[in-house]
């Protein structure tokens, strides 16, 4: 991280507020710190931060109107902070336009990988733009329509290509199941999850993954799918 | 978690499982009635056992649990020959009177729990002291139990067609079946074989002609000409049965066509040719598919008729009942208006009355059925004459010749009055005319009907005349006198003497009545009152005793909750414990005066309360020798209602009370839970992030540093599992946990579980094994995650840090089975349901990593049950070396149909 990434915490609890502080200071980052929803909002304006760490349980706005607000008028990458077991506050969250959540407790490893998958999105070409995704031996070259594994071309539907880039634009962002079934399928298709298993499971077998132990798509329980890393 | 384990042989879950099943449809089959195939026939003979064997042979065949209950084989091979291979029920033997007799066996047949009995000749009686009277009833009981049952009946035995087949065939039959049982019948069967067949088998000897009976009978029963008229007697019953069954299709399909029909009341009365009135009423009902009330009006007669007489009435409104009639009992001082006036206001159509000529000493009577007629306008009135030869077993005037009973002691005081009017009026010989001393006498003979009723005042009236005459008219005591006009002076003085006297007797007993009734209705009012004023079952029993057993000079005992009130009169007679264990089961009345259990000393009658039992009240007469009228139990049942809805109220209130203190403390323990949780996370959040941080720093840091903070950090997993389970637990127990159901394919979230816990995991083995192609199933997939999850970290918490854990799943029928198996070391024996208890985590055993939270199965179960699974533990076989093989979690998932 360059001395300029500048992260935007906004919490209520002081401990968690000093916490973030002196981790990601360690992590050569800068924290701009908010007690309110309120203060959040005016300080993403006016301090223009690199990514905003939201808790939800803010006691004075509710999280998902913080979100919108912001989404009204930036595409500054946010990573919000839950509890455990509210799968649907995370899922609204993510679908709001949230890039990424974390649960409650959470260790700062987790803390720093998080925020640098944000900082990668939102340094990313966005939408139809061609690019190339490179991980552990799966290319995909969007310009030249081509997914190679291990050295060898995979030929897929274009379904299943359509899910893999999809996937990989977001690589390392958790993509929600409705979100997947809008960008796959478009708008019209009725909120039927079986096609996306039933798609998500040919298109680990022609990429040699195994759902036990995946090596590229990662299956979040309740949430949706991501791609690693 | 904290289970220790020990290695021993369980029992073996799968059969485990398939005994759950299997009383899972015992249960089912307990609350759905069985149903009731009745193989008819006209005449015996026709092959109705024949057919109902060889249907039950076919249903064996198929896989039925067939049983035998009681069939009568008569010794034809035939029949023999297809009992071969059945199962049979033992008869049961009944000591009737030192004859031994043999009879179905009903509570072994209810024990056996077959799926279907077969119980030939529905009409039969039992033997006294069977439960009870008639098979048809024990049929009744077996259906109830969800038994179905194969039946064999002859159109004579029907109720309705009785008489009929009487006057055609000559042949009394007494044994016979209500027609309501005969029409709720699932399925009858007509088994129909011609005249001229059915003659030929008898000439051949194929028929069975009853032993003893009486030959000749039987020839004339076996003639060509009944023969048809039975055949077709049957053939109409059960063209009119299929008429009724299409009625209520329609009904069912939105054409009530049965509605429309007539509506007939028939009268009831004493008379024993109400008998004749009802059957004919039934089969009017019937053909024209009415409703149909069986009407008996407590007029003043009502009070006239002796016991035979009530009894009569009470019975022949029974029969009119078992018939498919309903009841009705009107009051009221003048029969025909009074009936024409209820008719009219209830929208029947139509009357049946019985008819009468009036006696030779009631010239001017006019009887009911006449008054019918021409007060009944627009209503059709059928009037069955009962002059015939088979109707006078009645003695009618000696039902008349009831007010004329009173006990001797009433006459004579009768008398008395006359010599007290004579000791009155005699001081006033000759100071007054004779005329006025005649007043005397009709006062007494008013005040001996007032009090004595109407036989003594007749004799008052009568006695009155020579003494008037003897005491009071010159030449004085002597019977003669000077004045003919004094012929028209006794002539009206006892004309009057006897009408005033008999007006007034009938005044008395009208005021009689009333004062029954209104002290009937007093007994209600105040028990109301007194069950209203009261609170708890305890005393509500001891209130409904004390205000029965006193006015009606009975032993009241009410049985509800398992406990008996009063407790003193639980007399350890096992017929009246029976016959109350009989009414818990069956809902229904039994005891004295009933057809279940007659012979018991009380009567007892179930306390429903919309249709939830909640007790048996029962009436013991202090004589023996009563027998309650059908007013009497009419009565009790109003009683029985009211104290019901009483005890259900009582109910209703403690489990209002105990559910809101129990929600009270359901919510505070959530409240204090879930803050509990918050205020913990907080703290935790920031410990886990700093010293997550220090260890990125490791090294920087003295050795020595590392080593502890590595040990803050366990710990703080630790409590962090902790909380969570907290957590979780709180939204389980308050039913606020929604499941977010989604198709899954289970192996998508054991890999994000086996992500989870690769923390913990050491140098322990985690292997997968996958049986076949596992069809997807609708899961909350974060909660289904949160079991493997759980149920991994308990694997680690029991094995060795070398451990080997399997994760198996296999497709079981209609659902998924996941078996999460260890070899550390085992549960321990009794352990296996308990360690899914919240807070439960057994005894530590060698473990290092002690300290589980006693919730982690707990969540599994709450997860798993509410997904329709079910989650068990059990030990693994040993493989014989004497190492511990560990124990395995099994949980299973229903697979979704609708996704394919």
């Amino acid at each position: 991280m360059t001395e300029s990434t500048r992260i935007l915490s906004i919490e209520d609890e002081a401990d968690i507020r000093k916490f973030l502080r002196s981790t990601l200071g360690a992590n050569a980052m800068t924290v701009i710190e908010a007690a309110t929803g309120k203060e959040g909002l005016q300080k993403v304006t006016t301090e223009n931060p690199d990514v905003v760490l939201l808790d939800l349980g803010l006691p004075d706005m509710d999280g998902m109107d913080i979100i919108r607000q912001i989404r009204e008028w930036t595409r500054t990458p946010i990573i919000v902070i839950s509890a455990r077991g509210q799968e649907r506050d995370k899922i609204e969250a993510l679908e709001l336009g949230a890039d990424d959540y974390l649960t409650k407790p959470f260790a700062s490893g987790e803390l720093i990988a998080r925020i640098r998958v944000a900082l990668r999105h939102a340094h990313r070409p966005p939408g139809d733009q061609p690019f190339v995704y490179d991980y552990d031996n799966l290319v995909i070259d969007t310009a030249a329509r081509r997914v190679r594994l291990d050295g060898e071309d995979v030929h897929l539907t274009p379904i299943e290509y359509k899910l893999l880039t999809v996937l990989a634009r977001n690589s390392g962002k958790v993509l929600t199941h409705s979100f997947l079934l809008n960008a796959v399928w478009g708008r019209h298709v009725p909120d039927n999850q079986t096609y996306l298993r039933i798609h998500t499971q040919h298109l680990r077998e022609k990429l040699k993954d195994d759902a036990l132990n995946p090596r590229f798509i990662v299956t979040e329980p309740g949430i949706g799918y991501r791609l690693k890393p | 978690m904290n289970e220790s384990r020990r290695s021993e042989g369980r029992p073996d879950p799968d059969k485990l499982l398939a005994l759950v099943a299997k009383s899972a449809e015992g249960d089912e089959g307990k609350s759905a009635r069985g149903r009731l195939k009745i193989f008819f026939g006209s005449s015996a003979g026709v092959g109705k056992t024949f057919a109902m064997l060889s249907e039950a042979r076919v249903r064996q065949k198929e896989g039925r649990d067939v049983v035998v209950g009681v069939v009568e084989h008569h010794g034809r091979q035939e029949t023999l020959a297809l009992i071969e291979g059945l199962p049979l029920l033992p008869l049961l033997e009944i000591d009737h009177r030192g004859v031994k007799v043999k009879e179905f066996d009903l509570d072994g047949a209810l024990s056996r729990r077959p799926g279907l009995i077969l119980v030939d000749e529905f009409a039969h009686t039992n033997a006294p002291g069977s439960r009870h009277p008639k098979r048809w009833q024990d049929v009744e009981e077996l259906l109830d139990n969800g038994i179905d049952v194969y039946t064999t009946l002859n159109v004579q035995h029907l109720d309705s067609v009785n008489d009929q087949v009487a006057r055609l065939t000559g042949v009394w039959v007494r044994e016979t079946v209500p027609d309501t049982i005969f029409e709720a019948a699932d399925e009858i069967a007509l088994i129909d074989v011609s005249s001229d067949e059915l003659l030929k088998r008898l000439a051949e000897g194929k028929v069975y002609v009853a032993e003893g009976a009486n030959t000749r009978a039987a020839q004339n029963f076996f003639k060509k000409g009944n023969l048809l008229a039975l055949r077709e007697l049957a053939l109409r019953r059960t063209a009119e049965r299929v008429d009724a069954q299409s009625d209520e299709l329609s009904a069912a399909m939105g054409r009530d066509e049965a509605q429309v029909g007539q509506k007939i009341m028939l009268l009831v009365g004493p008379d024993p040719l109400t008998t004749r009135l009802i059957r004919h009423a039934k089969r009017m009902a019937v053909r024209g598919r009415s409703n149909w009330f069986a009407v008996y009006l407590q007029s003043d007669r009502h009070e006239q008729l002796d016991e035979k007489a009530l009894a009569r009435v009470e019975h022949y409104l029974r029969l009119a009942e078992t018939l498919g009639a309903e009841i009705v009992r009107l009051t009221g001082g003048q029969p025909a208006a009074d009936i024409v006036a209820y008719a009219r206001r209830n929208g029947f159509t139509r009357i049946v009355v019985g008819h009468r000529r009036p006696p030779w000493w009631q010239p001017f009577r006019v009887p009911l059925s006449q008054q019918l007629i021409e007060r009944g306008d627009g209503l059709e009135v059928t009037v069955i004459h009962g002059d015939r030869t088979d109707d006078t077993h009645s003695q009618p005037l000696t039902s008349r010749l009831a007010a004329f009973v009173a006990r001797p002691s009433d006459y004579a005081l009768a008398a008395g009055g006359v010599a007290l009017c004579t000791a009155i009026g005699f001081p006033f010989r000759g100071l007054t005319p004779s005329d006025n001393l005649a007043m005397i006498y009709l006062t007494g003979v008013v005040i001996v009907a007032a009090r004595l009723g109407l036989g003594p005042s007749v004799l008052a009236s009568v006695l009155s005349i020579p003494a008037f005459n003897f005491f009071f008219t010159q030449p004085y005591y002597t019977f003669n006198f000077y004045d003919t006009y004094y012929y028209v002076t006794f002539t009206f003085m006892l004309v009057t003497s006897l009408v005033v006297g008999s007006l007034t007797a009938r005044l008395s007993r009208h005021v009689r009545l009333v004062s029954n009734r209104e002290r009937e209705t007093q007994i209600l009012y105040g028990l109301t009152r007194a069950l209203s004023a009261v609170r708890g079952v305890d005393r509500m029993c001891a209130v409904a005793i004390q205000h029965l057993s006193g006015p009606f000079d009975l032993g009241v005992t009410v049985f509800t909750g398992g406990s008996v009130w009063p407790d003193d009169t639980l007399r350890a007679d096992m017929k009246e414990l029976g016959a109350v264990e009989w009414v818990t089961a069956n809902h229904r009345m039994a005891g004295r005066g009933t057809d279940t259990l007659p012979s018991a000393a009380g009567l007892y009658l179930p306390l429903l309360a919309e249709n939830e039992m909640l007790g048996v009240l029962g009436f013991t007469p202090r004589d023996a020798a009563r027998q309650f009228t059908g007013a009497e139990i009419l009565q009790f049942e109003t009683f029985a209602s009211l104290i019901a809805g009483a005890l259900q109220r009582a109910r209703r209130a403690d489990e209002a009370e105990s559910s809101r203190v129990d929600s009270e403390n359901e919510k505070l323990r959530n409240v204090l839970l879930s803050s509990l949780s918050h205020d913990l996370r907080t703290p935790l959040t920031v410990m886990n992030g700093s010293v997550s941080a220090l260890l990125r720093m490791r090294k920087e840091l003295p050795r020595k540093a590392v080593d502890e903070l590595t040990g803050v950090w366990s710990q703080l997993n630790r409590l962090q599992k902790f909380v969570g389970n907290l957590l979780d637990m709180a939204a389980l127990t308050s039913g606020r946990m929604k499941l977010n159901l989604q198709p899954y394919m289970i192996q998508e979230i054991i890999g994000a579980a086996l992500a989870h816990v690769q923390a913990g995991k050491e140098q322990r083995t985690l292997r997968t094994q996958i049986t076949g192609a596992l069809p997807m199933v609708m899961i909350d997939g974060a909660l289904i995650e949160q079991v493997f999850v759980n149920l991994i970290e308990n694997a680690y918490q029991h094995t060795a840090r070398d451990g080997d854990i399997l994760v198996r799943v296999e497709k079981d029928a209609d659902r998924l089975r996941v078996a999460v198996s260890d070899n550390g070391e085992g549960l321990r024996e009794g352990d296996e349901n308990r360690i899914f208890e919240q807070f439960q985590t057994g005894q530590t055993v060698s473990s290092d990593r002690s300290g589980g939270t006693g919730l982690g199965l707990a969540i599994c179960r709450g997860i798993v049950q509410a997904h329709g699974g079910m989650i068990y533990a059990r030990n693994n076989k040993a493989s014989g070396d004497g190492r511990p093989a560990g124990a395995s979690f099994i949980f299973t998932l229903p697979i979704a149909k609708d996704v394919s």
